[in-house]
């Protein structure tokens, strides 16, 4: 009995160690926002702001166009994840329950084309939006991330988990491919479907590398590269720096607390019995 | 119309795209509103004929013909069929109501709701259903399940039900029961149904004719009691039947079958039931263990190794050339293991195999 109690103080005890280093720096920013530039860089640390200074937020959005890189972000963040959420849809529909010439082959070469890190490829991206005259435009920024074959994989393994008499039982109940995946095939993966979906937002959400490229324009620009705007060459404005950061996060935090059910859910699969 | 040929299969192959032949050469016929049971092991093809009926897998060679019609190039949704899958098939996300009234909501069957809904219940009726109509697959029973994936199956009204081992996840009990239901149902319906499984006894109970398959061709197709009384070879004679039937190994002379321990006069054997003429060598006399059994002038002579207890009958088992052989014998006789004694066959009853299995006598 006493040796359970240990066994178990002990693991809290980890538990929470853990939840600190992992909290920490989060609190820290949502402190370090609302603290006075002195605060943000004395030493030692201070942690708790004297004053609490809300008027950060108010330089934040006076300093940059924060508004319109909210704006901005949230446009392209949900284009592209409607957009690739179906795409990856239909893909791994294909894959999973149809039958067609050269499916192997496809499948190799789209898992082979994974395997090509993004970076690898950006450059020759570059050179196609520039060409094609996207850049500092929505369509420039949005454009290569419109498919994806890591969800329409993920996808596939969530399909392919669904039993494939289930398919035969619409086809032979008149139901076409269309009506298959709408009536049946979304609704039985709405949580892999929400997986995919948060993944592909939180990704657009905090895409730094593309935006960076093909905008120079302040109205085009997105949240994450707007941060860069408060450290100029005057020097960093730490407490604005953390202010901006904190509400570049806030929109994902938001959704991860509406969602967190969904999101486990989509990790732990409720399957019918047998 | 021909009714006696409502379903009609004719030369029918399946290689699979790994080299498999599945389905060799096969064919039979279907009358209309009868219940036929296809018969066989695991793996003798016969799931891949069903799936080749309902046109989920295009067969390589062969026809197939509903009522009259070539099926082999119409969609499975314009088959006019019902399909009830071994392990249902329902949709885990729909309520009851929701999975029999589904063939209804979409495609050519599409209907207004309240009529789809007004149908689904009908058949949710027929299927003792109605109490469950606002619950998940998922928490039924088997049984349950069973019952709506029929329910479903049928609300389309369909011309030729196909079932692949529907009972096949029931246990014992339940299976007993809902094969009857699902007898009387078809019947009250009277839909043609085709039913696969793997069980000999559900085959001989439910079905009006069972084809029995192997190795991708059809051993027999014929009345169940036949099965017993005239088996096409020893596949079949050793298929059906529990227990299973004893196999001698047997020397044709001119005067006599010679076994290691005994012999049979030829003159005992009745003429008309040759099937042609024998020459000498080896054959393989075959008699089911009811028509093999204990008597005091018995010709042959064994020792019993085990006496098995199956209800109102006891299984006498001996070793006879090496291999296990068995006798049917009545409840009440006071044989143990160990005891010997002499059987007595009806050579009337006995089949006789060439060793590449077909029947001769």
């Amino acid at each position: 009995m006493k040796r359970i109690r240990f066994g178990v103080l002990i693991s809290y005890l980890i538990l929470f160690i853990f939840a600190i280093i992992t909290v920490f720096p989060f609190v820290y920013m949502i402190l370090g926002g609302l603290m006075s530039f002195q605060e943000t860089t004395s030493i030692p640390p201070t942690l708790i702001p004297h004053h609490f200074e809300w008027n950060n937020y108010a330089k934040v959005f006076a300093r940059a166009p924060f508004a319109r890189y909210f704006f901005n972000t949230i446009l392209t963040a949900s284009v592209t994840t409607l957009v690739s959420l179906f795409n990856s849809l239909l893909g791994a529909f294909a894959m999973v329950n149809l039958r067609f010439k050269g499916k192997g082959l496809v499948q190799m070469i789209l898992l082979s084309l994974l395997m090509v890190p993004g970076e690898a490829i950006i450059f020759t991206n570059y050179n196609t939006i520039a060409k094609m005259g996207l850049l500092n435009t929505y369509i420039g920024l949005v454009l290569p991330f419109l498919t994806s074959i890591f969800y329409m994989y993920y996808l596939q393994s969530y399909f392919g988990s669904i039993s494939t008499t289930i398919y035969k039982a619409a086809m032979i109940d008149g139901a076409s491919d269309w009506d298959y995946i709408w009536k049946i095939l979304v609704p039985m993966s709405k949580s892999g479907l929400f997986t995919v979906g948060l993944l592909s937002f939180i990704s657009g959400w905090n895409s730094f590398l593309w935006p960076l490229l093909v905008t120079n324009e302040d109205t085009m620009r997105l949240l994450n590269n707007g941060l860069s705007s408060f450290a100029s060459d005057a020097g960093s404005e730490t407490q604005l720096q953390l202010a901006a950061a904190t509400l570049t996060v806030l929109p994902v935090l938001v959704l991860y607390f509406i969602f967190r059910k969904q999101i486990i859910k989509g990790v732990v699969r409720n399957d019918l019995k047998g | 119309m021909d009714n006696n040929k409502f379903v009609e299969v004719k030369n029918l192959r399946k290689v699979y795209d790994n080299g498999h032949e599945a389905i060799k050469n096969v064919s039979f016929s279907v009358k209309k509103g009868d219940l036929v049971c296809l018969l066989g092991p695991s793996g003798c093809g016969k799931t891949t004929i069903l799936n080749m009926l309902a046109g989920l897998l295009n067969p390589t060679a062969g026809e197939i013909l509903f009522d009259g019609k070539s099926m082999v190039k119409v969609a499975p949704k314009d088959r006019h069929i019902g399909y009830v899958f071994q392990n249902y098939a329902l949709y885990p996300h729909m309520t009851v109501l929701q999975n029999v009234m589904f063939p209804l909501t979409v495609g050519k069957n599409k209907r207004s709701k309240a009529e789809a809904k007004k149908v689904a219940q009908k058949y949710m009726q027929l299927t003792q259903i109605m109490d469950l109509a606002d619950q998940k697959p998922g928490n039924l029973s088997g049984g349950q399940q069973q019952r709506v994936a029929i329910a479903r199956a049928l609300v389309q009204e369909p011309k030729i039900l196909l079932m692949d081992e529907p009972l096949s996840n029931l246990d014992a009990r339940l299976r007993l029961k809902i094969r009857e239901e699902i007898r009387s149902l078809v019947k009250s319906v009277g839909i043609t149904t085709l039913f696969v499984t793997h069980d000999q006894e559900e085959a001989l109970s439910i079905g009006d004719k069972i084809i029995l398959f192997n190795d991708g061709i059809i051993q027999q197709d014929d009345l169940g009691q036949n099965f017993y009384l005239e088996p096409n070879n020893y596949f079949v004679a050793n298929f059906i039947g529990n227990p299973v039937i004893d196999n001698f190994k047997v020397i044709k002379t001119d005067q006599e079958l010679r076994s290691s321990q005994f012999t049979i006069p030829l003159a005992l054997l009745d003429a008309s039931r040759f099937k042609r003429n024998l020459p000498n060598g080896e054959y393989i006399l075959s008699v089911r263990p009811e028509n093999i059994t204990p008597q005091k002038d018995g010709f042959l002579h064994v020792k019993v190794d085990d006496v098995e207890l199956i209800g109102r009958e006891r299984i006498l088992k001996f070793t006879y050339d090496q291999v296990q052989a068995r006798s049917l014998i009545n409840l009440e006789e006071s044989i143990q293991p160990g005891d010997e004694v002499t059987l007595q066959l009806k050579f009337n009853r006995i089949f006789i195999f060439t060793p590449g299995g077909e029947r001769v006598y």
